[in-house]
C-alpha cells in the first residue's frame, strides 16, 4: 500500500503528466532535430530514398547494381522506407539538413518543389539531351513546378480495367474496351451484377472518379488559373455518375457491403475473390492475379465519355537540395529511366515503368512470369489518353478535403452538387494559385 | 464507518525517515549516496532534458511561428491560436470528439476493470486461467485487435450486429456511420479495461480480511461490504487509473488511426491524429505544435479538476492514521 501511495503523490502527478504530455509535443517537435544517417562524404556516394515491400527493394537493388557495374565511379545506397511511414520520415531528413540524395516522389511532389528541396532538373534534361515527351509521353513533364521540371517519371502506370472473363463468357457480353461509352459500361455492369456479385467494383479513390471527371470534360483544377474547379457541371455530372452506380443501379458493393466481405475490403480483393466482374485499378493486382489459377480474368483499357481520359499512378526520381554532386545524381536518375535499367521494373513483376519503349517491348508485354495471355498491351495504349493530375502543392490537404466532403455522398446521404460546392468553397481557401 | 475501521491499520512508522531527511548537515556518508544518486539519475534527467524539455520548450516558440519544417519558421504571434479557437471548426469537432471519448470510454473502462477485478477477487474456479485471459487484450498489438474488429463491427455480418439482430435491433453500421463511429472506437478501448483490472486486484488482495470478519460479525452483507470495505480501500488505486484514463484517452491515436482515418467526415478525429495530420501530412509544424499546447492545457486542467476532487472520495490510509 505504502508504495502505491508513493506513486499518488501530487509531485508524482505533476511528472507524470508533463511526461505525457511532453510526448505528444515531442511528436510535433521532433521535425527539428533527428534525422536519419545519409548524406555520405564523397561526392559520389548517393544514398537514394524509395518506399515499398520487398518487391521493390529487390527491383531498385536490382537496377541500382546494374548502374554501378556501367559506372563504377558511383555508390548508391538503397533507403528503403514504409509506404506509411515514407513521407514522415523524409520530412525529418530533409528539415535535419540530411535530405537523401535521390528520392523517390509521387503526387506530393510539389509540397518540395515549391519549398525548394528539391532542385529543377531542366539544365540537366537539357545537357544529357533528353527528350521527356519523346522518352515517357503525356507523363513526361508530369513532375513540374511552375514550368519547371523537378523529377524524372520513373513508374508509370495507368488505372486499367481488369475484368473476370468467366464472368463475362457466362452471360455473353463482350469484352469491355476503350471504345466504352458510360452507358456501355453500365449496362454490362447491370447484367453482370447477381446476387452476392457485383457488375463493378467502384471508384471512390482519386485516381478512378477524377478519371470520369477529366473524361467528361471536367477538371479538378483549371491548369490556366490553378483556381479549384470542382463545383463545375462537368464535374458534379461525372461523381453523380459514380455514386449512382452504387445506390441508383447497385452494381457497384456499398461501403457497408464491403466492410460485410471482410476487414479491408475493396474492389482489388473482391475482384480477386471473385465477387466483382470488373474493376479499376494499378498494375499492382497483376502479379498477385497471374499467381492465381482460380481465376480468368483479363485487362482493358479504360472506357471514355466526352473524351478519353485516365489517372497514371507512378512515382519519379528527384534531386534534393541537400545532394552534394547532382551531376551524378542525375547522371544515375538518367541511367534508371531509361530503357536497360527500366526492364527490371517489370521483369521483377514490381510495377509498370515509365519509359514507353520498354512499355511496347516484348519485356512488358510477354513477361516471363506471367502464366497466360493476359493483354498487356492495355497500359502502353492507356498511357496514350492519361490525364495530367495537378499535383498542387496542397496535395494533402486537398485530398482530406475530399474524403471528409464526399463522406456523407459515398454513404448515399448526399448528392454530388451540394457535397461539391462544399468542397469547392473550402478548396478555395486552401489553394493558393501558383503566380 | 470506512475511516473508522481503517484507524487500527495506521502506520506512522512512514513517517519519521522523512523527518530525519531533513538534518542540515549531510554525513560524509550521505554526501557519498547523494553523489550517486545523481550519477545513476542522470541519464534520465539528460534524456528528459534533450529529449523531452528541449522539445517542450521549441514547441512553445514554434507554436508562435508559421512553418513547414523545410523552411525558417516565420514568426507570426498567437496568430495559430486564434485561428484555431475562432476559425477551425474541425479543431472545435475533433476536441468536442476527443471529450467524448474521455467522458464514456474513461468511466466505462474504470467501472468494468473495478467489477471484474471484483469477480476475480472471489474464490472461484479457474481464477488464475480467468485474470490472464482478462490481462491477454493488453498483450495483443493494437493494429490486430483493430482488425478484429473491423470483422466484429461489420454491418450486417459481424457477429455484434448478429447478436444485436436476435433481440430484434438493427444494428448501426458502426465504423461507416458519423452517429455510431465513436462508440464504436469506445468499445475498442473497453476491450484493454483489463489493465485497470490487474491494478485493482492487487490493492483488494492487500485489504486486511479483519475488516470483512468484523464487518461480517455487524451484518453487513457482501453489497455492503463492497461499497464500505472494498471501494474505499482501492480508491487511491481507482484515481492512478483515472488520472492515467484521462491522460491516455486524450491522446488516443492507433485506435482512430488505424480504425477510421478520423472519418467519417471528422466524425472520429481527435487531437492526437488532428495535429499528426497537421504537422506530417499538411506540413503545418507550428499549427501543430499550437494544437499540441491546447491538448496539454486541456489534460492539466481535467487533470487539476480531478485533484481537486479527489480530497472527496480518495481515501488514504495514512491520512487518517496519526
Amino acid at each position: 500500500m505504502a508504495l502505491i501511495q508513493m506513486e499518488m503523490s501530487r509531485r508524482g502527478f505533476l511528472a507524470g503528466i508533463g511526461l505525457a504530455a511532453a510526448g505528444v509535443i515531442t511528436l510535433t517537435a521532433c521535425g527539428s532535430g533527428s534525422g536519419g544517417s545519409s548524406g555520405g562524404g564523397s561526392s559520389s556516394e548517393l544514398v537514394m530514398s524509395v518506399w515499398g515491400g520487398e518487391v521493390d527493394k529487390a527491383a531498385y537493388q536490382g537496377r541500382i547494381d546494374m548502374l554501378v557495374k556501367k559506372y563504377p565511379e558511383l555508390k548508391v545506397t538503397l533507403l528503403l522506407i514504409p509506404s506509411a511511414s515514407y513521407p514522415q520520415k523524409v520530412q525529418t531528413m530533409i528539415a535535419g539538413g540530411k535530405g537523401p540524395d535521390i528520392m523517390e516522389v509521387a503526387e506530393n511532389v510539389n509540397v518540395y518543389s515549391s519549398k525548394s528541396q528539391i532542385i529543377p532538373l531542366d539544365k540537366y534534361v537539357s545537357s544529357a539531351k533528353l527528350d521527356l515527351e519523346a522518352q515517357f509521353g503525356p507523363v513526361g513533364k508530369i513532375y513540374s513546378y511552375k514550368d519547371k521540371v523537378y523529377a524524372i517519371p520513373d513508374r508509370s502506370g495507368a488505372m486499367i480495367v481488369y475484368y473476370n472473363k468467366t464472368m463475362f463468357d457466362a452471360k455473353g457480353i463482350a469484352a469491355p474496351t476503350a471504345a466504352w461509352k458510360w452507358d456501355d459500361m453500365l449496362s454490362a455492369a447491370t447484367e453482370l451484377t447477381t446476387p452476392g456479385v457485383w457488375g463493378f467494383g467502384g471508384s471512390q479513390w482519386w485516381p478512378e472518379w477524377w478519371s470520369m471527371v477529366y473524361q467528361n470534360g471536367g477538371a479538378i483544377i483549371d491548369t490556366k488559373t490553378g483556381k479549384p474547379t470542382v463545383n463545375s457541371d462537368a464535374v458534379v455530372e461525372a461523381l453523380q455518375w459514380c455514386g449512382d452506380l452504387m445506390f441508383k443501379h447497385k452494381v457497384t458493393p456499398t461501403n457497408a457491403q464491403y466492410a460485410d466481405m471482410g476487414p479491408d475490403m475493396g474492389g482489388d480483393q473482391a475482384f480477386a475473390a471473385q465477387k466483382i466482374a470488373m474493376n479499376i485499378t494499378g498494375f499492382w493486382n497483376v502479379g498477385t492475379l497471374a499467381a492465381d489459377p482460380k481465376i480468368e480474368w483479363d485487362l482493358a483499357p479504360l472506357w471514355q465519355q466526352k473524351k478519353q481520359a485516365v489517372a497514371a499512378f507512378g512515382s519519379g526520381l528527384a534531386i534534393s537540395r541537400d545532394c552534394k554532386n547532382p551531376d551524378a545524381a542525375f547522371k544515375a536518375i538518367a541511367y534508371l529511366t531509361d530503357a536497360e535499367a527500366q526492364a527490371v521494373i517489370i521483369t521483377s513483376k514490381e510495377d509498370v515503368p515509365a519509359n514507353i519503349a520498354v512499355q511496347q517491348s516484348d519485356t512488358f508485354l510477354k513477361p516471363s512470369w506471367m502464366t497466360k495471355p493476359i493483354n498487356m498491351a492495355a497500359f502502353p495504349e492507356s498511357t496514350k489518353f492519361v490525364f495530367k493530375s495537378p499535383f498542387i502543392p496542397e496535395w494533402e490537404e486537398m485530398q482530406k478535403a475530399f474524403t471528409d466532403g464526399l463522406a456523407a455522398f459515398w454513404l448515399g446521404t448526399q448528392q454530388a452538387k451540394p457535397a461539391l460546392e462544399a468542397i469547392q468553397s473550402q478548396l478555395e481557401s486552401i489553394i493558393k494559385p501558383a503566380e | 464507518m470506512a475511516q473508522a475501521l481503517a484507524e487500527p491499520a495506521g502506520t506512522p512508522a512512514t513517517r519519521a525517515p522523512r523527518a530525519r531527511g531533513r538534518r542540515p548537515r549531510l554525513t560524509k556518508r550521505r554526501k557519498q549516496e547523494a553523489r550517486l544518486f545523481y550519477l545513476f539519475i542522470s541519464p534520465w534527467i539528460i534524456g528528459f532534458v534533450v529529449f523531452l524539455f528541449g522539445p517542450m520548450i521549441a514547441s512553445i516558440y514554434f507554436s508562435l511561428t508559421d512553418w513547414d519544417s523545410f523552411t525558417a519558421p516565420a514568426f507570426v504571434g498567437v496568430a495559430n491560436y486564434i485561428r484555431l479557437l475562432t476559425n477551425d471548426p474541425i479543431f472545435w469537432k475533433s476536441l468536442g470528439n476527443t471529450f467524448y471519448y474521455a467522458a464514456v470510454s474513461v468511466p466505462l473502462s474504470m467501472g468494468i476493470g473495478l467489477w471484474l477485478a471484483n469477480l476475480l477477487n472471489k474464490r472461484v474456479r479457474f481464477r488464475k486461467l480467468f485474470r490472464t485471459v482478462i490481462y491477454l487484450p493488453i498483450l495483443v498489438p493494437i493494429v490486430a485487435t483493430a482488425l478484429i474488429f473491423k470483422m466484429v463491427l461489420a454491418p450486417t455480418t459481424g457477429p455484434l450486429n448478429r447478436f444485436l439482430a436476435v433481440f430484434g435491433i438493427t444494428g448501426p453500421a458502426w465504423l461507416l456511420d458519423p452517429n455510431s463511429v465513436k462508440p464504436a472506437i469506445i468499445l475498442l478501448s473497453v476491450w484493454g479495461a483489463g489493465g485497470a483490472t490487474v491494478l485493482l486486484l492487487a490493492a483488494m488482495k492487500g485489504i486486511p480480511t479483519e475488516f470483512y470478519e468484523a464487518a461480517e460479525i455487524d451484518g453487513a452483507g457482501p453489497i455492503r461490504q463492497f461499497w464500505s470495505i472494498t471501494f474505499p480501500q482501492v480508491t487511491p488505486i481507482i484515481f492512478f487509473n483515472l488520472i492515467m484514463g484521462l491522460i491516455g484517452s486524450f491522446q488516443v491515436f492507433a485506435q482512430v488511426y488505424i480504425l477510421t482515418q478520423g472519418g467519417p467526415n471528422n466524425a472520429s478525429q481527435m487531437m492526437v491524429p488532428l495535429l499528426f495530420q497537421e504537422a506530417f501530412s499538411f506540413y503545418h509544424m507550428g499549427y501543430a505544435s499550437a494544437i499540441s499546447w491546447m491538448l496539454f492545457v486541456a489534460i492539466l486542467m481535467l487533470t487539476l479538476i480531478a485533484f481537486k476532487t479527489a480530497r472527496k472520495w480518495v481515501f488514504y490510509e495514512n491520512e487518517v492514521a496519526h
